[in-house]
């Protein structure tokens, strides 16, 4: 199962794949939902549900902001996953 | 044809530069858009060259990177940002009409911190002398007509030390000299990416330091649902679909040059200068060449003897001589220089030249104006 960081551009996001990556975290980076923001299109960096807790702490040491975590539950509904 | 117009535009660019645009022409959609494999093959196109510019230039974040059309888009941007009526700007006695015009246009009051040319220390008490109270400094780092090479570093600490945010034009030194935008420290650094980067026209960067303001209003792919365009980076000052081929381009050229080393090519370009220069010497007019020759990038003018400067550059066209003549979109600079009148046919250098065709533009140039 895999999670969505929200970021706040496309070119950021870029940057935190980057700083996962050198941390051995695989991420991916994706086109967030439209409904996940209600300040219109937005990116987000796609990770493992394992890797979540890691990923937000190195993004968090990196000093780059993220949104909300969000996670497809079984109904195909995006829920916040708390962090 | 030798060409020996560098300065205008790189037309000798490494092989990469061409197949890497072709290649993105076929594959690469819009970045930042759609969410397709097309999509984010352009996005990683983008990103490479964002991060190969940080590196080159010692930008803290690939973010600060900003793409633009050319270095007087990227010049616009930042005056257009820091620069309102009635506002004073100082610059320097050497700057191109893409620093002039924006300034002029919004109504701001030019202040030319003027000194000889290839005098450093003139120039800086120049810069000096004026900087108290400006609104704002801009300076490019080497003359696009003379080749002079201004003391930029020390010219951002005195603007540093009166509080007044410095805008660098490096049309003529990106991919020529080196240049640490972390250690001059100054707000914004222009350049085109279609000179020494060796990439396609239609591409430029703007590094980004101090506050920006946007000049195109439109999509960024992020916060679409605001009206207002984004207040960070690169986003802000990206409005629209961005010239991806171009970027493809620019990213190879940037690596041919991290490639190639900025310090060999300052080295050969100097060396090619210095070559041509004996080679001619003052058979067919007087070259404006610096005393120091660490004061002089890979750019020299000629004041041709007894013939008019764009009839003395058709003929060494004719002949097989690419240059440029007359004013170059810099009257400010013959002014400084008492040059305005004459204009100057200019030579400028590349690492793309064989030291053959430097002595054989020197020989044909001879031979064609020697008549």
């Amino acid at each position: 199962m895999s999670v969505l960081i929200l970021m706040r551009s496309l070119t950021y996001a870029q940057r935190g794949q980057r700083v996962l990556f050198r941390l051995g975290i695989t991420s991916e980076v994706r086109k967030a939902p439209l409904g996940s923001s209600d300040r219109g299109c937005t990116y987000a960096l796609r990770v493992g549900e394992r890797d979540l807790r890691l990923a937000l702490s190195v993004l968090r040491e990196a000093r780059l902001e993220y949104g909300k975590v969000i996670q497809k539950d079984r109904d195909g509904n995006y829920r916040e996953v708390e962090q | 044809m030798i060409y020996l117009d560098s300065a205008a535009t790189s037309l000798l660019k490494p092989q990469c530069v061409g197949e890497a645009m072709a290649a993105a022409m076929g594959r690469c959609a819009s970045p930042g858009r759609g969410s397709h494999e097309s999509a984010r093959l352009a996005a990683e196109v983008c990103w490479d060259c964002r991060c190969a510019a940080a590196e080159l230039f010692h930008v803290a974040s690939e973010e600060q990177v900003v793409f633009t059309m050319n270095a007087t888009h990227a010049i616009n941007l930042a005056i257009h940002s820091l620069v309102g009526p009635g506002d004073r700007v100082v610059i320097s006695g050497w700057e191109h009409n893409a620093v002039v015009r924006p300034l002029h246009a919004r109504g701001a009051v030019i202040d030319v911190a003027a000194a000889p040319l290839f005098d450093r220390e003139g120039t800086l008490e120049a810069f000096a002398r004026r900087l108290s109270g400006a609104r704002a400094a801009v300076c490019t780092h080497v003359s696009n007509v003379f080749g002079f090479i201004l003391p930029i570093y020390d010219i951002a600490r005195l603007c540093k030390a009166a509080g007044v945010p410095l805008i660098v034009d490096a049309a003529q030194s990106a991919g020529v000299l080196p240049l640490d935008f972390q250690r001059l420290d100054c707000a914004f650094a222009a350049m085109p990416g279609h000179k020494g980067l060796m990439g396609p026209q239609g591409t430029g960067l703007l590094l980004c330091h101090g506050e920006t303001k946007p000049l195109l209003f439109g999509g960024s792919g992020s916060l679409s649902r605001e009206r207002d365009m984004p207040a960070f980076l690169p986003d802000r000052l990206e409005a629209g679909t961005q010239n991806v081929p171009g970027i493809a381009g620019l990213l190879e050229g940037i690596r041919y040059v991290q490639s190639t080393g900025v310090e060999q090519i300052e080295r050969c370009e100097r060396s090619q200068l210095r070559l041509f220069a004996a080679e001619l010497g003052d058979s067919v007019g007087q070259l404006m060449l610096s005393p120091d020759p660490s004061l002089q990038s890979g750019v020299l003018s000629l004041l041709p003897r007894d013939i008019d400067c764009e009839e003395a550059a058709e003929l060494l066209g004719q002949g097989g001589v690419a240059v440029r003549a007359g004013l170059h979109c810099a009257p400010l600079a013959h002014e400084s220089a008492g040059t305005l009148r004459s204009g100057t046919v200019r030579f400028s250098f590349s690492p793309r030249l064989r030291r053959d065709d430097v002595l054989l533009g020197a020989k044909y140039t001879k031979e064609i104006l020697g008549k």
